[in-house]
C-alpha cells in the first residue's frame, strides 16, 4: 500500500548521520520521515561510549554552529569530560567526553521527538522507487510504499554486513541486529563503485568482576568543558572516571599462538580496516617490539556495570578473547559480556557524490556517513546534517550549500571525500586540515553560525546568544586596540611587571596580547586593576586571534586563490580527454572525479600548475562556448 | 623583463626611479635597493587594462648578459614579484579577455608546450646531486613533521612525541643542509664569477686550433692576454653571456725535454683548478683505433665528476657528423663544424643551457630553497616558545617549498608515515 502522506525529505537510518539529517531537513522546514529499523536504538553508539577527540570535537562543535543536536546531547549524557592538546596551542585544542549509551540514546530521540516537521516511522527499508533517473520514493519491508523527491540514505554498516568472530562469521547489522541485504541487493545493482570494509569491537566487560584498584584512574577535568557553546557544566550528569590498564607479554603470545584461528590474518575478512584503530591482534603482529599496549576502560554509563575496554578491539575466537582479556591486570577475573567481533560491510565510492552528498548517477539520492566510507560518529553527524540540509533545500528548489575547507572541517571532510575518496575508514585529523589555524572549536560559532542562521538551521535561542557573544567580542577587541601602553606610563610599568615584557614604544594592549610570553590572564587582572572593564573569556578569545593574526594574514592570500578557483565552475559533463597537453594519467582521473570547480581540480593529486593553467583555459572557453550556444 | 601584475606602480617607482609614463619608452637607470645602477635601459609601462595581459605590465629592457639579468631578477622579486609559470603571460591575456577565445586552443598549446620545455629544463637543472640532497632535505622534514603531528593528533597515545622528536636540534640540522645547498647552487651557478675552462690533451690534435677558432668568433668581444709563460695561452671570451677564461695547454705526453716538463707540470696544475676541461683528440689518430698514448694524463681526470668534456677534433679528415653526441662533442677547428655545439655544451655546464628554461628553473628552485630555510628559522623560534602548532603550520608551509622542488608530500603519505612508524589507535 501506498503511505498517504508525501513527503519532502525521507531519511533512511536512525544513527548519528539519520538523526542530524533528518532533524536539520525538518528544521530548515521540509517535511519529512526518519525511517528506521528500531525506534529503540534511534541514537544508538555501536562502537565506544565516546564523543570528541582531536580533530573530531571540531566537527561536533561546527554541528553545533550549525544548530545540530550533538554536542547538546553529548552534554547531557557525558559522564567524563576531558581537553585535550591543551599546552599545544587553541587550534588544536579539541574536547573529549565519555557518554552514558542510554542518557544518549534518551537526548537524541527527545530532540527528535520535539522536532516540528518531523515523523518516525519503524520499518526496513527494502528498496528504492526509482523512476528515469530519480527517486520517488521508498518501499519498506511490509511492502508499504512512502513517497518523497529526496531520499538520504544513512545506513551505517548494515548493508551487507557481515559480522566475523574466530572463523565463524553470519550476516548482521550491529551485533544482535539483522543487515540491511535487500536493500544491499539494490544499491549494487545502481551504477555506483561499491567495496567492503571493516571495522571492529572489543570484547564488553562486567564491572563487578574487575579490580579498578590495578589501574590507573583518570577522572573528569574540572571545571569541565561542555561540547556545545550554548551548555554549561551544570547540565552534565554525575561524573565518573575511567581506567587505564595494560596488555602485557602474556596477552600477546596468548594473541599470538592464535592467529591460524583470525579472519583477518587467514583471509576470511577482505574489508580494509583503518590503519589508526587496530584490532589488538594487528598491533601485536605489527608492532611486535612492544610488550604492552594501553587499555582505556570506559564506563557505559551510570546505570549499567558494563564497560568498554577500548583498545583491544578483536575478532579472535571467543576463548582466545577471554584468555587474553584475563591476562591484563585488573581483568583476571574478568565476565566478558558481549564478544569482541569484525564486521564487514558494504560502502559506496564517496567520489561518485556530488559535495552537497547527491549521488550524481541518482537525482535526490543523497548518502551520508559510513555508507561514504568513513568512520566515527561524529564525521556521519556532519554529512548527516549536509545531506539534510541539501536535501531539503533541493526540495525547496534552492541550490546546495556546502563549507569550503577554509571555512569548515566539514568543507575539509566532504571535499575529501569526493575528490580524493577513501582507501580506508577515513577519520577526521586535525592534520588533514591546510587552514588548521582558522579551524578551530573555540570560533566553530564565528566561523558557521551566521551562515547557518540564513539557511534556517539555527533557531531564535541560538541566534540571539551568538550575537551577544559576537557583540562582546567587538566591543572586547575595540577596547583592546583602543588602549596604549606608552613607555614609562603606569599601563606600561604594570604590564612589563606582570608579563615580564619589555615595552619600549608606545604599543596598544591589543598588539601586547600577540606577544607569545603575554596571557590573557595577567593582561585580564592589569586591565580591571586600573578600571578597564573586560571580561576574561573575551580576551581569552581576543588573545587567540591576536596570536594567530600573522598566520591568518599569510593565509588569506592563499584563500583569495582558491576562492577564485572556486569561482570558476566545470560543467558536470566537461570533456577532460579533449584537452591535449594533459597526460594520459590525469585526464583519466579527472575524468573519473569530474571535479565540479577548478579549485576541486586542483586538489586531485598529480595535477600540477600547469595542467592547472590548461583547466583554466579550456573551462574559460567552454563557458564562452555555452553562452554562444 | 616583463613584469605583470594588478598594480606595479610601486615596484616600477622602486626600480627605475618614478613611475614612466604609460606607453613611452623612456632611458632610466635601474637601481638595487641601495640606489646603486644594476643596469641601465628603456623602461616601458602599460597601465591596465591596456596592456598585453590586460594588468599593470612593466618592460625593462637592459643590456642583458646572465649576470645583470640575475640581479635585476632578483631586485624585482624582493619587491614582491615572482618568477612566472610558462605560458603565464599569455594565459593571463586571455583570461583577462585580451585574447580571442577561438585562441584558446593556441593559447593551450603554448603553456602546454612552454611547461614541458620548462619540466625539461628543470630535470636538466635538477642533476642527480642537487635532487638528491632537496630529497634529503626532505624526508628530514617530514621525519620531524611525523612526531610533531602525531603529538598533535595522537596526544593522547602513550608516547611523548615531543621530547623524542628532538626538535630543537633536528631543525638545526634541517636549516644547515638548507643553507650549505643554497650556497652551493649560487657558486655552481658560475654566473657572477664565470667559468674557468682549459684546453688539454696529446700534442697535434688541435688545440691551438681550437682556441683560435673559439676566439676568432669572439672577436669582436676578446681580449688577448698574452701567455705568462710560453706554454700557456690565456684568453677571456664570453659565452652566453657568461664570463670564460680559457686556457690552452702544452701538449700532454710524458718523457719530453726539461722545458717541456715544466709545460706539462704546468698544465696539470692548471686543468687541477678548471671547472672545466676540454680533453681534445685526434679524430684521424681515433678512426685507426690509435690515441693510447694520447689518454695518459687527461684521461686521469675523472669524467664522471662533470668537470671534464671530450672533444674530438678534425673530423674534416674522417667524415663524421659534427655536434654533440652525449659522451662527446665532434668538432673540426678547422671548418668550424661542432663548435656551436661545443659551445652549447660549455654553457650547460655552467648551469645555462640553450634559452632561459634552465637558468629559471634553477632560479625558481632557489626561491624555494630560501622561502623554506624561512620556516626553518621560524619553526625554530615557535619550538622555543613552545608552540607546537604554530610550529607544526611553518614545517608544513616548509615541506610544501620543498615539493616545489621534489614533488608534494600529501596528507595521506603524512599519515602512512605516523601509523607506519608508531603503534597507534585503540
Amino acid at each position: 500500500m501506498q503511505h498517504p502522506q508525501q513527503f519532502d525529505v525521507i531519511v533512511i537510518g536512525g544513527g548519528h548521520a539519520g538523526t542530524e539529517a533528518a532533524l536539520a531537513a525538518a528544521r530548515v522546514g521540509a517535511n519529512t520521515l526518519l525511517l528506521t529499523q528500531s525506534i529503540e536504538t534511534v541514537g544508538q553508539m555501536s562502537c565506544n561510549p565516546a564523543i570528541g577527540g582531536i580533530g573530531k570535537s571540531h566537527l561536533v562543535r561546527e554541528v553545533d554552529a550549525l544548530g545540530g543536536a550533538m554536542a547538546l546531547a553529548t552534554d547531557e549524557a557525558g559522564i567524563q569530560f576531558r581537553t585535550l592538546n591543551s599546552r599545544k596551542g587553541p587550534a588544536v585544542r579539541a574536547t573529549r567526553a565519555q557518554a552514558d549509551r542510554m542518557l544518549y540514546r534518551q537526548a537524541i530521540r527527545a530532540a527528535v521527538e520535539a522536532a516540528d516537521n518531523l515523523t518516525v516511522f519503524q520499518q526496513s527499508v527494502v528498496d528504492l522507487d526509482l523512476v528515469d533517473g530519480r527517486v520517488r520514493g521508498v518501499d519498506t519491508q511490509m511492502g508499504l510504499r512512502f513517497r518523497a523527491g529526496r531520499v538520504v540514505l544513512t545506513t551505517g554498516t548494515f548493508l551487507g554486513g557481515r559480522i566475523h568472530v574466530g572463523l565463524e562469521n553470519q550476516p548482521g547489522g550491529r551485533a544482535g541486529e539483522a543487515p540491511s541485504n535487500a536493500l544491499a541487493e539494490r544499491l549494487r545493482a545502481l551504477p555506483l563503485k561499491v567495496d567492503r570494509l571493516k571495522t571492529g569491537t572489543p570484547p564488553r566487560l562486567d564491572g563487578r568482576s574487575v579490580h579498578f584498584s590495578a589501574m590507573e584512574v583518570q577522572a573528569s577535568e574540572e571545571p569541565r568543558p561542555t561540547m556545545s557553546v550554548l551548555s554549561t557544566q551544570d547540565v552534565h550528569p554525575r561524573q565518573v572516571p575511567c581506567h587505564i590498564t595494560h596488555t602485557n607479554a602474556r596477552t600477546h603470545e596468548i594473541i599470538r599462538s592464535s592467529l591460524d584461528r583470525s579472519p583477518m590474518f587467514t583471509g576470511a575478512i577482505e574489508g580494509i580496516g583503518p590503519r589508526y584503530c587496530p584490532s589488538i591482534e594487528d598491533k601485536v603482529v605489527r608492532f611486535a617490539d612492544r610488550d604492552a599496549h594501553q587499555v582505556f576502560v570506559e564506563p557505559e554509563g551510570l546505570s549499567t556495570h558494563e564497560l568498554y575496554p577500548n583498545g583491544i578491539s578483536t575478532s579472535l575466537p571467543f576463548d582466545v578473547q577471554l584468555a587474553a582479556v584475563r591476562s591484563i591486570a585488573g581483568f583476571e577475573r574478568a565476565h566478558i559480556t558481549r564478544p569482541g567481533y569484525a564486521i564487514e560491510y558494504d560502502f559506496f565510492d564517496p567520489r561518485d557524490l556530488q559535495p552537497s552528498m547527491e549521488t550524481r548517477c541518482i537525482e535526490g539520492l543523497y548518502f551520508a556517513g559510513q555508507i561514504n566510507g568513513t568512520t566515527g560518529y561524529e564525521e556521519a553527524a556532519a554529512q548527516g546534517l549536509l545531506a539534510g540540509l541539501n536535501a531539503a533545500r533541493a526540495a525547496a528548489g534552492e541550490s546546495p550549500w556546502c563549507p569550503a575547507r577554509y571555512e569548515a572541517y566539514v568543507g575539509v571532510l566532504v571535499d575529501d571525500l569526493v575528490t580524493l575518496g577513501v582507501t580506508e575508514p577515513y577519520r577526521m585529523f586535525t592534520s588533514r586540515a591546510e587552514y588548521r589555524l582558522r579551524l578551530r572549536q573555540d570560533n566553530a560559532d564565528q566561523r558557521l553560525t551566521e551562515k547557518g542562521r540564513e539557511l534556517g538551521l539555527v533557531d531564535d535561542a541560538r541566534w540571539s546568544a551568538f550575537a551577544a557573544k559576537k557583540r562582546n567580542l567587538d566591543r572586547g577587541a575595540a577596547v583592546l586596540s583602543g588602549v596604549v601602553a606608552v613607555p614609562g606610563n603606569d599601563l606600561a610599568r604594570a604590564l612589563v611587571k606582570a608579563t615580564g615584557e619589555a615595552i619600549d614604544r608606545p604599543v596598544s594592549v591589543f598588539e601586547i596580547l600577540k606577544r607569545p610570553g603575554v596571557d590573557a590572564g595577567s593582561l585580564t587582572s592589569v586591565l580591571q586593576d586600573r578600571g578597564i572593564a573586560v571580561d576574561e573569556p573575551v580576551v581569552a578569545q581576543l588573545e587567540i586571534e591576536a596570536k594567530y593574526q600573522g598566520y591568518m594574514q599569510r593565509q588569506d592570500e592563499e584563500i583569495a586563490r582558491v576562492k577564485a578557483n572556486e569561482e570558476v565552475a566545470l560543467r558536470p559533463n566537461f570533456d577532460f580527454r579533449a584537452i591535449a597537453g594533459l597526460s594520459n594519467e590525469l585526464k583519466d582521473k579527472l575524468a573519473a572525479r569530474q571535479p565540479a570547480t577548478i579549485a576541486q581540480a586542483a586538489r586531485v593529486p598529480g595535477v600540477t600548475p600547469a595542467a592547472l593553467s590548461l583547466l583554466l583555459v579550456h573551462a574559460k572557453r567552454d563557458a564562452g562556448e555555452q553562452r554562444r550556444a | 623583463m616583463r613584469v605583470s601584475g594588478a598594480d606595479l606602480t610601486d615596484i616600477a617607482r622602486l626600480i627605475v626611479g618614478r613611475l614612466p609614463a604609460p606607453r613611452h619608452a623612456e632611458l632610466a637607470t635601474f637601481a638595487d635597493a641601495e640606489g646603486a645602477a644594476i643596469d641601465r635601459g628603456i623602461a616601458l609601462y602599460f597601465r591596465a587594462p591596456q596592456s598585453m595581459t590586460g594588468e599593470d605590465v612593466l618592460e625593462l629592457q637592459g643590456h642583458g648578459g646572465p649576470v645583470v639579468m640575475d640581479r635585476l631578477l632578483e631586485r624585482v622579486c624582493a619587491l614582491g614579484a615572482r618568477l612566472a609559470r610558462p605560458g603565464e603571460f599569455t594565459e593571463r591575456a586571455f583570461l583577462n579577455n585580451k585574447i580571442d577565445l577561438a585562441q584558446a586552443e593556441a593559447v593551450a598549446d603554448l603553456i602546454d608546450s612552454a611547461s614541458k620545455r620548462a619540466a625539461r629544463a628543470a630535470m636538466r637543472s635538477l642533476d642527480g646531486e642537487f635532487s638528491a640532497r632537496v630529497n634529503q632535505i626532505d624526508r628530514a622534514v617530514l621525519d620531524l613533521r611525523v612526531y610533531l603531528e602525531a603529538a598533535i593528533d595522537f596526544a593522547d597515545e602513550e608516547i611523548d612525541f615531543l621530547a623524542e622528536s628532538d626538535a630543537a636540534a633536528q631543525l638545526d640540522a634541517i636549516a644547515s643542509l638548507i643553507e650549505g645547498l643554497v650556497d652551493e647552487s649560487r657558486r655552481g651557478e658560475a654566473l657572477r664569477e664565470g667559468l674557468d675552462v682549459v684546453i688539454a690533451g696529446p700534442p697535434n690534435v688541435g688545440k691551438s686550433s681550437l682556441m683560435n677558432r673559439l676566439l676568432a668568433e669572439n672577436r669582436a668581444i676578446v681580449t688577448d692576454i698574452p701567455g705568462t709563460t710560453r706554454d700557456l695561452l690565456k684568453a677571456d671570451i664570453e659565452i652566453q653571456g657568461i664570463p670564460i677564461r680559457l686556457t690552452d695547454t702544452a701538449g700532454l705526453r710524458e718523457g719530453g725535454d726539461r722545458v717541456e716538463t715544466i709545460g706539462v707540470e704546468r698544465a696539470r696544475s692548471a686543468m687541477a683548478a678548471a671547472d672545466l676541461v676540454l680533453t681534445v683528440e685526434d679524430a684521424s689518430v681515433a678512426a685507426i683505433g690509435g690515441g693510447s698514448e694520447s689518454g695518459g694524463l687527461a684521461s686521469k681526470f675523472d669524467p664522471s665528476t662533470g668537470r671534464s668534456l671530450r672533444v674530438r677534433n678534425k673530423i674534416d679528415l674522417t667524415d663524421e657528423p659534427p655536434g654533440d653526441g652525449g659522451d662527446m662533442v665532434r668538432i673540426s677547428a678547422l671548418s668550424g663544424a661542432g663548435v656551436d655545439a661545443l659551445r652549447a655544451a660549455i654553457a650547460k655546464v655552467a648551469g645555462v643551457a640553450p634559452g632561459e628554461g634552465a637558468y629559471l628553473a634553477r632560479r625558481r628552485h632557489l626561491d624555494a630553497l630560501t622561502a623554506a630555510l624561512g620556516h626553518c628559522r621560524a619553526a625554530t623560534r615557535r619550538v622555543d616558545e613552545g608552540c607546537g602548532d604554530l610550529a607544526a603550520e611553518e614545517l608544513r608551509s616548509l615541506q610544501a617549498r620543498l615539493g616545489e622542488i621534489v614533488g608534494l608530500t600529501t596528507v595521506d603519505d603524512l599519515l602512512g608515515e605516523i601509523f607506519g612508524s608508531f603503534c597507534i589507535g585503540k
